[in-house]
């Protein structure tokens, strides 16, 4: 199937009519493809939160389509979204929202437990994300005694749980110091590339740019321009394509850290 | 293998009744404040209910304990809580006696008098009975049955809370008769019984022969209906039934109860109601955040409502067993203080008070339900 993953075609939301109308997103196309981490950034207000729910299929665009392995989203009758949102989608917020009443294993494997498997079935899963998160000595903990950093990762094992195709998450690193936010968000990607599932990230946060195959800039509901990125094939580093030291070796691209990398690069 | 549908939307279920519980258990102080709450105004719905069981069953203790299965009253009337001023006259028991198929006859006098104990003044229900042909006390406790007019057998507890002893006197009726026994189980807040000779009761009200009824002994073998249908014949008399006649005397005791009780009984129920209501509002509200996550990652609407109702109903479920607890205590507190008020608290009323409390639960838990399942699961997002 070639229409894997996730399109986006000339998506528009608006909110209110007459003076009061507000176009929050605006003809917005996007495709985010199987494995692959995208993150949105851009002003306050720009639309980012709008576009993102309506990704998750939280919110109904006012025009557009929206897919999702070719089933379109945007089409659906509300008595089938929960469904949906329950086995395709991944959300983590950033008030990290777990449920306070339940351990740090029962967060997790409540939604496993929605889509009717047996509790003994989604405690083990629940168990094993957590493990591959590094929690696996929190099981029985309740959120309120976890770090900022613990709790994000409980989260994100509760997006995980279920195997989504999209994890969706806005903000997330917010309250999170910057080398918690980083190391968090370098898990996620991590997880899920390894599971080829397409995460979109929507920030102010410029120092996870690194872990993100694309950056998109939001401005006024529109995308502004994309930032692509690259990894210097020598110190393993993320680079913005735009303006960064650039090489080609056998018709190819690569870009680099600085002229140092390339220069040893081109030397191999 | 693992989501098995048959089972899918029981574990659905399950997950939500058990995050309802650990939602509940979150906050210990409150959820015991609820399930208090719920048991008072259940115990206060058992314990009218008990205190009318206890009301009918006084007003009828005493035909039930007395002889005779048929009645013959005055014309007019079916009951013996009528009170009624009308006498048969000594040819009607006569006459009754000699209907075939008639055993005994066991002429009542019964009237409602105020007896002056010891400067306070008391309702009570003085029977006059001819000891040869029964109707007085069937529980004696102390002392012997009146032989002789001015002789009377007491309620114990009446007794009891004037402080008065076999050999005392007290006044009623202009006369001054003396205790020469005392009686349980007929004690009643609407009147205890006083038993005296049919004569004595004759001179108070001044109704000389005469008897307020008649209970009939039929012989063995006889039909009730044929016995009742030639009875019937007889000038004067009307035929009831004894089983009817208590169910009569339980009906108007019943209809001075019940507009009170159900008043009483409804107010404590919204009372209730309204505990669990508030609890859940309050518990819920506070949630909100949690309610739209779980909405966002695709909990339906029905499993968030029923998060919220099974909170309700746990609650309450708790708090009606305490309740039907508490129930039994209040009753035998006040039997203890007050023996004159007959608390009974049947299985069917507890099945009654449970059932209400479920119904509060539900409805307490209505609103808070209803906002938590319209919950916009984008609201989660903004803040
Ligand atoms: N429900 C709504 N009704 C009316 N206007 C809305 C609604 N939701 C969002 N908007 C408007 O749409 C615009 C985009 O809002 P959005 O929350 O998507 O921005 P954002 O990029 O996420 O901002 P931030 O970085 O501050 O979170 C804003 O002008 C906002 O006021
Ligand atoms: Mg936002």
């Amino acid at each position: 199937m070639d229409n894997l993953g996730l399109q986006v075609e000339r998506v528009t939301k608006r909110f209110g009519s007459g003076d009061t109308e507000v176009v929050a997103v605006r003809d917005v196309s996007l495709v985010v493809n199987p494995g692959e981490v995208v993150l949105i950034m851009g002003p306050s207000g720009s639309g980012k939160t709008t576009l993102l729910l309506m990704l998750g299929a939280l919110l109904k665009p006012t025009e557009g389509s929206i897919t999702l392995d070719g089933l379109e989203l945007s089409a659906m009758s509300e008595r089938k979204l929960p469904d949906v949102r329950l086995r395709h989608f991944g959300f983590i917020f950033q008030d990290f929202n777990l449920l306070s009443a339940l351990n740090v294993l029962d967060n997790v494997a409540f939604p496993a437990e929605l889509t009717g498997v047996s509790r003994r079935t989604a405690r083990e899963k629940a168990t094993a994300v957590l493990t591959e998160l590094g929690l696996g000595h929190r099981l029985r903990f309740p959120p309120d005694k976890l770090s900022g950093g613990e709790k994000q990762r409980v989260a994100i094992a509760r997006a995980l749980i279920n195997d989504p195709t999209l994890i969706l998450a806005d903000e997330p690193t917010a309250n999170l110091d910057s080398s918690h936010g980083h190391e968090t968000m370098r898990l996620l990607r991590e997880i899920t590339q390894k599971r080829s599932r397409s995460v979109v990230i929507v920030s102010h946060d410029a120092r996870i740019k690194d872990i993100a195959d694309r950056v998109l800039w939001l401005e006024d509901g529109q995308f502004m321009k994309a930032i692509e990125m690259a990894t210097d094939p020598i110190c393993g580093m993320a680079v913005e394509r735009e303006g960064a030291v650039a090489g080609v070796r056998e018709g190819e691209t690569y870009y680099f850290c600085a002229k140092g990398c390339r220069d040893e690069f081109l030397a191999s | 293998m693992t989501a098995s549908p048959v089972f899918a939307p029981f574990r659905a279920v399950a997950s939500a009744v058990r995050l309802a519980f650990r939602n509940l258990l979150q906050d210990r102080l409150r959820f015991a404040l609820s399930v208090v709450g719920v048991g008072l105004s259940l115990m206060l719905i058992l314990f009218l209910i008990g205190l009318r069981a206890g009301a009918l069953r006084s007003a009828v203790v005493y035909l039930d304990n007395a002889p005779g299965s048929v009645g013959v009253f005055p014309p007019g009337t079916k009951s013996t809580s009528a009170g009624s001023a009308q006498f048969l006259a000594p040819e009607t028991a006569s006459a009754v006696a000699s209907t075939p198929g008639v055993a005994r006859v066991t002429p009542i006098l019964l009237t409602l008098g105020l007896a002056d104990l010891h400067g306070k003044k008391e309702v009570i229900k003085l029977i006059g009975y001819d000891a040869a042909l029964g109707g007085g006390p069937w529980s004696l406790k102390q002392g012997r049955e009146p032989v002789a007019d001015d002789e009377v057998v007491l309620d114990r507890v009446l007794a009891g809370r004037h402080g008065l002893r076999v050999g005392d006197t007290f006044e009623i009726g202009g006369r001054r008769p003396t205790i020469v026994g005392l009686s349980s189980e007929t004690s009643s807040w609407t009147g205890s019984y006083v038993f005296a000779l049919r004569t004595f009761v004759e001179a108070v009200v001044l109704a000389p022969g005469g008897a307020s009824f008649l209970l009939v002994t039929p012989e063995p073998g006889t039909r009730i209906s044929e016995l009742s249908a030639r009875l019937q014949t007889l000038e004067g008399a009307n035929v009831v039934l004894k089983g009817e006649v208590m169910a009569n005397d339980r009906e108007a005791v019943a209809g001075i109860f019940d507009r009170v009780l159900l008043l009483m009984v409804g107010a404590a129920f919204i009372v209730g109601a309204l505990v669990v209501g508030m609890v859940i509002y309050t518990a819920t509200n506070e949630r909100r955040a949690e309610y739209g996550i779980l909405k966002a990652i695709g909990a339906p609407g029905g499993v968030l409502y029923r998060v919220v109702a099974s909170q309700a109903v746990v609650a309450a479920s708790i708090g009606a067993v305490l309740g039907v607890g508490f129930a039994y205590g209040m009753g035998w507190l006040v039997m203890a203080a007050r023996p004159q008020f007959m608390v009974i608290i049947e299985p069917t009323s507890i099945a009654v008070a449970l059932a209400a409390g479920f119904v509060m639960a539900l409805a307490g838990a209505l609103f808070p339900a209803r906002a938590v399942a319209r919950l916009e699961p984008a609201e989660v997002f903004r803040r």
